[in-house]
């Protein structure tokens, strides 16, 4: 066989894998192949049956694994019917969601400037306080116009006077 | 193999009841559950990957078009679950290849042969199973995986290129390198 077992090699190979004509022919006129054909054919089908028989297992394990199958079909079933009714509701949820986002730019900078506002407005009383605490000329000289532009404020001319006094006792 | 359901499932796949996708597990449960055994050498990971397998199958009835036949598609699955697995524990997934993580897994070999053979031969047997079980060990999963179904699941070769997503060229140059380390590790034995 080893003389011959190189060029003969490939056919019983191919005879083992699929239907092969010539090689049929080649390996029932070749003891030597005839043998080995037998040899491996042997094996392969002392494998299968090997592994066939290992593979097997009692009838209750076969049910035990089919009601899992079905818990688990059922289980996904029922996942995917929630799916389906939730996906809809969150997106409506969403959009409305967006829906509501989409106002808030214009309410945003109002609430944003209110305070700006406010710190403008304190701003200003600090500096008029300032011009007023760095001006030696009592309240009642002030021009007229003054006065009565704080009249018609309703800031009374008393409070000025009250915090230029407050002011000094705090220095 | 094919029974009038499962034939005609195809274009009906999706409307497909409860008890008739019971009626489909219970007869491809066990090739399946083998086919997976014998891939990954797991018991465990093949319970599991059966039972997924049928739960993938279940949620893409609809994709079925009857163009192979129910248990290809079903092996195809099989097949691209133990990929997936085997890529998420590769390392482990070698040590198994490599025997290195203790699986005494043999095949089966101690099963073989049954009934009134002499000693010799059920010694030459049980050595045979073996050497095949290890030659498995060292192919490429796809390779094994073709090998497997062709010499355990005794599938015709278009059967095996269907469920293999193959051409039926390629499955022959599979088994052709498979057979060929198959019959060099056996001449090793002699």
């Amino acid at each position: 066989m080893n003389s011959n077992e190189n060029s003969h090699d490939p056919l019983v190979e191919r005879v083992l894998v699929s239907f092969d004509l010539a090689a049929e022919h080649h390996i029932s006129n070749c003891p030597p192949c005839q043998a080995e054909r037998e040899r491996v054919e042997d094996a392969l089908r002392q494998f299968g049956t090997a592994n066939r028989e290992y593979a097997q297992r009692p009838e209750r394990f076969w049910e035990e694994q089919a009601s899992q199958i079905r818990r688990a079909c059922r289980q996904s079933e029922k996942q995917s019917r929630i799916t389906a009714t939730l996906v809809p509701s969150v997106v409506v949820l969403l959009l409305a969601a967006f829906g509501i986002l989409g106002h808030l730019p214009a309410t945003r900078p109002a609430a944003i400037s209110q305070p700006a506002a406010q710190v403008d407005q304190d701003h200003e009383l600090l500096i008029e306080v300032e011009r007023v605490m760095q001006t030696d000329t009592p309240v009642a000289l002030e021009p007229a116009t003054l006065v009565v532009d704080q009249r018609n404020s309703g800031v009374p001319l008393s409070s000025r006077s009250d915090r230029k006094e407050t002011h000094t006792n705090e220095n | 193999m094919e029974t009038a359901l499962t034939s005609a499932l195809g274009a009906a796949a999706q409307n497909i009841t409860a008890e008739e996708f019971e009626a489909i597990v219970r007869r491809h449960q066990r090739r399946v559950h083998r086919f997976l055994l014998m891939l990954l050498r797991d018991a465990e990971e093949a319970d599991n990957l059966t039972q997924e397998c049928f739960l993938r199958a279940y949620q893409n009835l609809g994709s079925f078009r009857g163009e192979s036949s129910l248990e290809s598609w079903l092996l195809r699955i099989a097949t691209n679950l133990a990929r997936d697995h085997a890529r998420s524990r590769k390392v482990s997934f070698w040590k198994r290849l490599l025997g290195l993580d203790g699986d005494q897994s043999s095949g089966g070999a101690e099963l073989l042969p049954s009934g009134q053979a002499s000693p010799e031969r059920v010694l030459l047997a049980r050595e045979n199973v073996r050497a095949v079980w290890e030659v498995t060990s060292q192919l490429s999963q796809q390779q094994r995986a073709v090998f497997l179904l062709r010499f355990v699941e005794e599938m015709e070769l278009h059967e095996i290129a269907s469920a293999m997503g193959l051409q039926v060229g390629s499955v022959k140059t599979h088994l052709f390198r498979a057979v060929q380390t198959v019959r060099s590790k056996l001449r090793d034995l002699r």
